[in-house]
């Protein structure tokens, strides 16, 4: 019933935004009425994912299973800041008079099909919803449609999900041809009797695959989310790519398990997109590109999770399905968090500093220092390091890992150590890429004049409202656990007790990693006050002092872990080096392509284009003729068809 | 009992908070008189770290508040790590399953901090130490897992306690695989606490360091910490490889100690001679290093699961 309201408060402003003439009141009161429904239907989701039923009887197609609530609660609680945010970020735009009204139409009505998607339990209504939610993420990404890097990015976004939706086409349909039915339910209830379901588990899996951004159709991610508003990049990479992930752990309990080959392929290709997404990462230095690159490995990460349920289904263990679960479940919900966060950051840097370069920032924490403190805590968080969030999610993983070889003998054990070292080379990864964002971008010196950078109070809000989450979920992961727990209950899986016990004592741990860290900095202030420190200047050997431009680049940072890879990252260095005695001009920039776009789809999009291109002949201008081909392939198609049921 | 193994934890605790100047200057002591050289006393780290506690702290202009908290959270994560390693025969302060996991998190939490603070200053000294950290630590990490993580994989426990007082010499392929093991664990010990051959510690030019260049615009009391959070790194790492030296499954807490302290001795005889006979490596040959102790990780496991 609380759903259903802060539906309707949802549904009512987001009619609003049509109806008004948007200006900055009106913006205030469409935010405001459509940020209160979401925190009312949040409430209503927590409420009934605990277990207390609906109190009204839903219809078939409309269903309130704990998985789509679980995903329903992410949705919701992550859009609540996405959507306060936006407030903040479309400001500008009316002081300017521009008109922001198309983009707030779409981006909310978005954001409410999103919510659809999860809840819808009927084949054709779930297309319908995904594709509106597609369409008006588009149309919301166009919002700076004069730009010509907006046009190229947003259409590969297009193209993309119209593939991802293509492949989901053949899906559903060849489930309905299997079982004749359109309903979630009842593919669940019977065993499907139809050989041909490993194809129908690929088909699937490269559907939602192309959603969610695994290696090798992730290419979409890194043109699509630099160009959009950041309010939709934020959107797209928090929670669109995770219906992707909602998508596949449908289809795993949809469909009966496909044996250990299926798990072993998931695992395979999301250790893949884990190592390289970070990978390629590492080699960025447009910031929303950087952290669209994140999204791929984070969403690697979920994949392993999945891989690990897929495993523990085959082998029928129970313990092992549940905790491959948990950690791909939590970590959908932490990557959302802090995903958003730090795209949130990366659009207060882009709108104050107007430029998504690293290289041309730096010494923003002299101007900023409380915004700098949330974005250090997003990245410590994505990097997977204790006590935060993130390290809950990843630690579920190995234990996984580790369940998996005491329960499962032969060559499992080998495999899994190598999945473990795997998962351990990504968080490095990921630590020397957030090191050098952030100490590229806010510490040291400014590489151009002085950003004046300044959050107003919403994005402070919205920021700090993810950071407390962060910290929340990783000190109280029980608190998101009971969530998951009820997910988990419906299949009849738990988490064994004895993890029960790891999380208190880790969180005993952590208290005290937070209190002795406050209680030292604590001292340390103290002892500053009672015998204040000098400043002087930098050790610059020799020179009188530093300047902006002797600090250490990007590029530079992550040259020596680049170059191991560059075959793969398509990594190009352009370097012109002092060669004779005296100094002359020197200089180093790296550039890298990208292997899914560069090397697969370009090729492929080549030969269709060719194919194409040479039945150019079939092209006349005689609207007679074009005709005259529809009637040929009408009555081809009604042979086959009638062929087909002889 | 409960009661006695948290007073023997904490000794655990104390042991690795104060003794570790003296295992750095042991070491130090003993590299000085392979060269012929009569070399500072054995006590010279804890005089180092007195004299840098009276100074003032300088802080260059471009510094920020993470210089100021950096040399803090860095130095408590590595003391909680330090909760974690058993010590002879004592339960840890900080067990659970697990933990293994933990352990190497909050190093890498320590690592995040401190090139933070490194590149704070915006010097390209800094960054430059700081960015040779970083890569030479992703594959430390690596190296971690197939050591530590094979063991675990191997005894079915993951905790540091149970893996270590699990560990059964009766079975002879077990005994090949802890000298692998010790060898991959012995070079990301070097690697992690930045000694020969992998960093110079006593190296007099910028370019060359990794771990002296990150610290070289801390002074004082930050300074002190840096340091001291670096001699507990190297005497965890030394613990944690005397760890897996000493499955003698004794229930005796002094004569634990003892083997523990005979360990350490002779650890520090052979970091010493390690460090006296070979030179640095150059900075491009050390990832080809630490693939190699990873390498053997790897084969170390395949051995293992072929003749077990």
């Amino acid at each position: 019933m609380i759903l259903i309201a802060g539906f309707i408060i949802q549904l009512l402003s987001a009619g609003l935004s049509v109806a008004l003439k948007i200006q900055r009141r009106q913006s205030a009161l469409v935010h405001g009425m459509f940020a209160a429904g979401l925190l009312v239907s949040v409430c209503g989701t927590a409420w009934m994912l605990l277990g207390h039923a609906p109190d009204i009887s839903l219809p078939d197609f409309i269903s309130a299973d704990p998985l789509s609530l679980f995903f329903l609660f992410v949705i919701q609680l992550v859009s609540l800041p996405i959507v306060i945010y936006s407030y903040s970020y479309t400001l500008p735009y009316l002081e300017n008079r521009q008109s922001v009204k198309p983009f707030l139409i779409f981006f909310l009505n978005g954001v409410f099909f999103t919510q659809t998607v999860v809840i819808v339990q009927h084949a054709v209504l779930f297309l319908v919803c995904w594709e509106f939610m597609a369409l008006t993420s588009y149309l919301a990404m166009v919002f700076e449609k004069e730009k010509p890097e907006v046009q190229k990015g947003s259409w590969m976004y297009l193209v993309m999900t119209h593939i991802s939706v293509l492949f989901l086409y053949v899906f559903f349909l060849s489930l309905y041809a299997a079982t004749g039915s359109w309903l979630f339910t009842d593919y669940l209830r019977e065993p499907l009797a139809y050989s041909g379901y490993h194809y129908l588990l690929i088909i699937g899996f490269i559907g939602f695959g192309i959603k969610a951004g695994f290696m090798p159709f992730h290419f979409w991610l890194p043109q699509a989310h630099p160009v959009a508003p950041t309010v939709l990049s934020a959107f797209l990479s928090g929670i669109i790519i995770k219906l992707g992930i909602y998508g596949i752990l449908r289809m795993l309990f949809m469909i009966p398990p496909a044996g250990a080959a299926a798990g072993w392929i998931i695992l395979g290709i999301s250790m893949f997109s884990a190592i390289f997404g970070v990978w390629y990462a590492l080699a960025q230095h447009d910031l929303k590109k950087l952290l669209a690159y994140h999204s791929i490995e984070n969403i690697g990460i979920i994949g392993i999770g999945i891989g690990m349920t897929a495993l523990g289904m085959a082998h029928h263990q129970p313990s092992l399905t549940a905790l491959g679960m948990a950690g791909a479940l939590l970590h959908t919900l932490n990557h959302a968090v802090f995903k958003t966060l730090l795209f949130i950051g990366s659009g207060v840097i882009y709108q104050k500093c107007h430029t998504r370069d690293i290289e041309k920032l730096g010494g923003i924490v002299h101007a900023a220092p409380v915004f700098v403190m949330l974005f250090v805590i997003g990245s410590v968080a994505i990097s997977g390091l204790p006590p935060l969030n993130g390290f809950i999610s990843e630690f579920i993983i190995y234990l996984s890992f580790f369940e998996t070889a005491a329960v499962i003998p032969s060559f499992y054990p080998l495999f899994m150590l190598i999945m473990t070292v795997g998962l351990a080379f990504v968080g490095g990864l990921a630590v020397i890429c957030f090191t050098k964002i952030n100490s590229v971008m806010f510490l040291g010196l400014p590489r151009t004049e002085r950003p004046a950078l300044s959050g107003d109070r919403f994005v402070y809000a919205a920021m700090g409202f993810l950071a407390f989450m962060c910290v929340f979920i990783g000190l109280y992961p029980e608190s998101v656990m009971a969530l998951i727990r009820s997910v988990l209950a419906v299949n009849d899986w738990s988490i064994p007790p004895d993890y029960g016990d790891i999380f208190s004592s880790m969180r005993w741990v952590f208290l005290s990693v937070v209190l002795f860290m406050a209680g030292a900095v604590f001292m340390r202030y103290f002892l500053l006050k009672i015998r204040p420190g000098r400043v002087s200047k930098a050790w610059a050997c020799g020179y009188r002092r530093l300047n902006p431009r002797m600090q250490y680049t990007a590029s530079s940072y992550a040259d020596e872990m680049n170059s191991l890879a560059a075959r793969f990252l398509l990594y190009r260095k352009n370097e012109d080096t002092p060669k004779r005695l005296f100094p002359e001009p020197s200089r180093l920039e790296s550039h890298t392509g990208d292997f899914g776009e560069d090397t697969l789809a370009r090729p492929l999009y080549k030969v269709i284009t060719r194919i194409i291109l040479s039945l150019e002949w079939l092209n006349r201008t005689d609207i007679r003729y074009y005709v005259a081909c529809i009637l040929i392939i009408l009555v081809v198609y009604t042979w086959i068809a009638f062929l087909w049921n002889l | 009992m409960e009661f006695v193994n948290l007073i023997l934890g904490l000794l655990s605790l104390l042991i690795i908070l104060f003794t570790s100047p003296l295992f750095a200057g042991f070491i130090n002591k003993q590299k000085a008189m392979l060269t012929g050289r009569m070399g500072p006393v054995i006590w010279q780290p804890y005089h180092d770290l007195r004299r840098l506690i009276r100074k003032e702290s300088i802080y260059a202009e471009s510094a920020s508040f993470i210089s100021r908290v950096a040399p803090v959270i860095s130095f408590v994560t590595v003391a909680v790590a330090a909760m974690m390693i058993p010590i002879g025969y004592t339960i840890p302060l900080i067990h659970f399953k697990g933990d293994i996991v933990l352990f190497v998190y909050l190093l890498g939490l320590s690592r995040f901090f401190q090139i933070l603070g490194a590149m704070d200053i915006g010097s390209s000294f800094e960054g430059m130490g700081a960015a040779r950290e970083a890569t030479f630590s992703v594959f430390a990490e690596p190296i971690y897992f197939f050591t530590l993580g094979s063991l675990a994989f191997v005894t079915g426990f993951t905790s540091f306690w149970d893996v270590f007082h699990n560990i059964n010499l009766s079975n002879p392929s077990f005994i090949i695989f802890i000298i692998v093991c010790t060898i991959s664990a012995f070079i990301m010990m070097i690697t992690e606490c930045s000694r020969m051959p992998v960093d110079d510690p006593n190296t007099h030019l910028e370019l060359t360091m990794i771990h002296e260049v990150m610290i070289l615009d801390n002074a004082g009391f930050d300074l002190f910490l840096y340091q001291y959070t670096a001699t507990i790194k190297l005497m965890i790492y030394g613990s944690f490889l005397i760890c897996f030296l000493n499955p003698f499954g004794l229930s005796n807490h002094a004569l634990g100690y003892v083997i523990f302290a005979v360990l350490t001795v002779i650890l520090s005889s052979v970091i010493a001679w390690v460090e006296t006979m070979t030179s640095r490596f150059k900075m491009k040959n050390i990832p080809q290093y630490l693939l190699f102790a990873a390498a053997i990780g790897i084969l170390n496991l395949l051995i293992y699961s072929f003749m077990k």
